[in-house]
């Protein structure tokens, strides 16, 4: 046990934060604790510079029009990952919701932009200029796909290291 | 500010030392040249406002003491110099002010209030943070006072209590000469802690985890994650954020306390039932690692290679207490122990018993059964008595007797016999065996058709065996008496031959017996009194008939007279010979019954009487 960080999964409901965290680890808690207590902890290890470092991953229930992300649990966060549906323009939106949120409660943080579900090209609906109009306010986007594991460990490394550097 | 009076003007002077004053030493010359020159003087009158010798003079005596006041005035002009003085002096004056009266304080309070006040409104997080680990060891100790205070009320609540269990301890209590309350607790509380997780309250991250069990520990860091979420959610959800942390969970027997200290805070995963005062050890390890780490808890950033030695402090958290098993076992459970293997004992013996017992019954109850004149109907065991109900004939063997053979006790044996008459050869023998007077004479035998009785036996006794033997039931055994001889009536027979047998003799022609007869009277005479004696008592009738006798010598008819004549001389004789006249009756035979049928006959032996008899009954 050495170094750890907690890191956040944010994003509107349904845009597969949980499913790209299931890729990426294996969890010891049930599904369940998502609808119930609105949180579910995972764990990662990864190496930045040499270093191992345990991202403790809070996977936050989604937001939707009835329920709104429970800001407490960002407090202590290192950075965290927004999660938007590639195939639902309306979810990035959502996305910049709660980055604002998130900003005004706890400040700046190292964060990246997921845009789940790459797979689905057939129904994909954000186009390229979306994108760089993304970047262009200084997101940084990472295209992913749960199903395929496109992009899910680049995202969770480009994080990693930001998080450490940005100490 | 005050202006200085001339002469601390005068001394204020001083600085400018150094610079000739020209208009002083004029003056001073001037006044010279007066005190020169008498005339000049007496001219001139002096400049000077006053004897400059006084002022001379003054400053001789007087300069040290006008210095020193000089510098005090300079210090009480400047602030800076004075806020210096009064530092010096301050403290010393704070504890005499406090010493003499109240009223530095009084005074001191609205003051003091009221910069603390503004300091907390400003940030009460410093002062949470000052205070927590100076006030939570005086929170602790009061609360540790109350829970004494409530252990004390519990244990004279206990004392009056007198369950098994209370009393069980209050034996241990006094052995081990332990308070109760103590021995109580020991009793109730029983727990271990299994795992403490030391976690930065605001990321929610694992600053330190130790494990009683290491190898059943899952992933601590997530656990540490969840118990955080799982905080946040309660508080969020249920309650408002000064509400406090939720400082205990409970999942079955596991149970999770939580500890808050400014930056991080401590949960217990506890097995069973801990006492309160285990908190009080989280709470102060908790608050020691706060006091020792405070600037490294509050940059925490993830790092924990910042924390050396935080294993171990958390470590001592670790406690349990076993459910006390004495290896000693205590007095109490010998005596259980011996008990019950007395109560096995006693239960092997009683089944025995109980076996011997029911195996002698049987036996006795058939014995009953093959006794003549006992008829078992009935036998049962009842409160752990035995009881048997029958018939048995009154001259049966007590059944009380035959118990002798069996190794049952007679007064757990209880009978209830009817009496009756029992018909078996054997028993009827013996009843009329039991019936009848012993005799020596008479021998009673058992034989196939009936009982015999063979020998001789007085009248009444045989009158008695008769009836006896009447009163044997139809188609039983009967007694036959015909083998047993009358005595009475042989006597009877006897006398009554004795008595014919007789004959009193006569001389010819004399009416009275013959010399040397009268022994022979009397004997007749005793003989017919036992006679009439003894037919009395039998109940017969006795008729005695005299017969007087002649020879043929001579005429018929005076013989007969002769006959008669000696029949009633002999009859008078008996009467006076105290036999009853009235029994005896008199005939004359004459010569019709001579003694001898034949060719030669001898008359002395007509001439006689003789006696007949007649017994009817």
């Amino acid at each position: 046990m050495a170094l750890q960080k907690k890191i956040c999964m944010l994003g509107a409901f349904a845009v597969g934060k949980t499913s790209l965290v299931r890729r990426y680890v294996d969890s010891i808690f049930s599904d369940r604790y998502l609808t119930t207590v609105g949180v579910k902890i995972d764990k990662r290890m990864v190496t930045v510079s040499a270093a191992e470092v345990s991202l403790i991953l809070w996977d936050i229930a989604g937001e939707d029009e009835i329920s709104q992300v429970r800001t407490s649990y960002v407090r202590g966060a290192a950075g965290y990952l927004l999660v938007a549906d590639g195939t639902r323009p309306a979810t990035i939106d959502v996305a910049q919701s709660i980055q604002q949120r998130v900003e005004g409660e706890v400040g700046k943080l190292p964060f990246v932009v997921l845009l789940n579900k790459h797979d689905l090209q057939s129904v994909w609906s954000v186009s390229a200029g979306d994108i760089a109009a993304l970047q262009r306010a200084g997101w940084t986007v990472q295209m992913t796909s749960a199903r395929s594991g496109e992009g899910v460990e680049e995202a969770f490394q480009t994080l990693a290291e930001r998080v450490i550097r940005g100490q | 500010m005050s202006t200085p009076g001339p002469a601390v003007e005068w001394l204020d002077s001083e600085p400018d030392q150094a610079a000739l004053d020209r208009n002083r030493l004029a003056g001073l010359l001037f006044e010279l040249a007066r005190a020169i020159n008498r005339d000049f003087a007496a001219k001139v009158p002096s400049l000077l406002p006053a004897d400059p010798r006084l002022a001379e003079l003054r400053t001789i005596l007087m300069g040290r003491e006008q210095a020193l006041l000089a510098r005090l005035a300079r210090r009480l002009d400047d602030p800076e110099q004075l806020a210096a003085a009064i530092s010096q002096i301050l403290p010393s004056a704070i504890v005499q002010a406090a010493a003499r009266d109240e009223r530095l304080g009084q005074v001191l309070a609205p003051t003091v209030e009221r910069a603390a006040e503004s300091s907390i409104r400003r940030d009460p997080r410093a002062l949470v943070n000052i205070l927590s680990p100076v006030m939570a060891p005086a929170i602790r100790r009061s609360i540790g006072e109350a829970i004494e205070s409530m252990l004390q009320s519990l244990n004279e609540a206990l004392k009056a209590s007198f369950s098994w269990r209370g009393l069980r301890w209050r034996l241990e209590a006094w052995r081990t000469g332990t308070p109760f309350a103590t021995v109580v607790l020991k009793h109730t509380l029983v727990y271990r802690v299994e795992h403490v997780f030391l976690i930065h309250k605001e990321s929610g991250l694992l600053i330190e985890h130790v494990a009683a069990d290491p190898a059943a520990s899952r992933d601590p860091q997530l656990v540490s994650g969840m118990l955080s979420a799982i905080q946040d959610f309660v508080r969020d959800s249920f309650a408002d954020s000064a509400a406090g942390e939720v400082d205990a969970m409970r999942l079955g027997e596991l149970l999770i306390w939580r500890s808050d200290g400014p930056y991080a805070f401590l949960a217990a995963v506890i097995r069973g039932k801990p006492p309160e005062s285990l908190r009080e050890v989280f709470e102060s390890t908790l608050a020691q690692i706060h006091v020792e780490r405070r600037q490294v808890l509050h940059r925490f950033d993830g790092d924990t290679t910042a924390f050396p030695g935080l294993h171990d402090q958390l470590a001592e958290c670790l406690l349990q207490q076993a459910r006390p098993r004495d290896r000693r076992t205590s007095p109490i459970l010998w005596g259980l122990f011996f008990a019950l293997l007395a109560l096995i004992a006693w239960g092997a013996y009683a089944w025995y018993e109980r076996q011997q017992e029911d195996t002698q019954w049987a036996a006795y109850l058939r014995r009953l059964q093959a006794e003549p004149g006992i008829v078992v109907t009935g036998a049962e065991r009842r409160d752990g008595r035995l009881y048997v109900t029958g018939l048995r004939d009154p001259l049966a063997v007590r059944p009380e007797a035959l118990l002798d053979g069996f190794a049952l006790a007679p007064a757990k044996v209880i009978g209830s016999w009817s009496p009756y008459q029992a018909l078996d050869p054997a028993f009827v023998f013996k009843r009329v065996q039991a019936s009848l007077e012993p005799l020596q004479t008479v021998e009673l035998r058992l034989e196939a058709d009936a009982v015999r009785a063979y020998g001789s036996a007085p009248r009444h006794w045989i009158e008695k065996a008769r009836a006896v033997s009447r009163l044997l039931p139809a188609g039983a055994l009967a007694l036959d008496l015909s083998g047993v001889q009358d005595v009475d009536m042989t006597e009877v027979e006897r006398l009554r031959a004795s008595i014919e047998a007789q004959l009193i003799r006569f001389d010819t022609d004399a009416p009275r017996p013959a010399p040397g007869q009268e022994a022979i009277i009397d004997s007749v005479a005793a003989d017919l009194r036992a006679l009439a004696e003894l037919a009395r008592s039998l109940g017969l009738s006795m008729r005695t008939t005299i017969i007087g006798h002649a020879d043929a010598t001579g005429k018929d008819a005076p013989n007969l007279a002769l006959s008669l004549g000696r029949a009633e001389v002999v009859r008078s004789l008996l009467r006076t010979r105290g036999i009853d006249p009235d029994v005896l009756s008199v005939r004359g035979a004459g010569t019709l019954e001579p003694t001898e049928e034949g060719a030669i006959r001898d008359p002395s032996r007509d001439r006689r009487v003789s006696f007949t008899i007649r017994i009817s009954e």
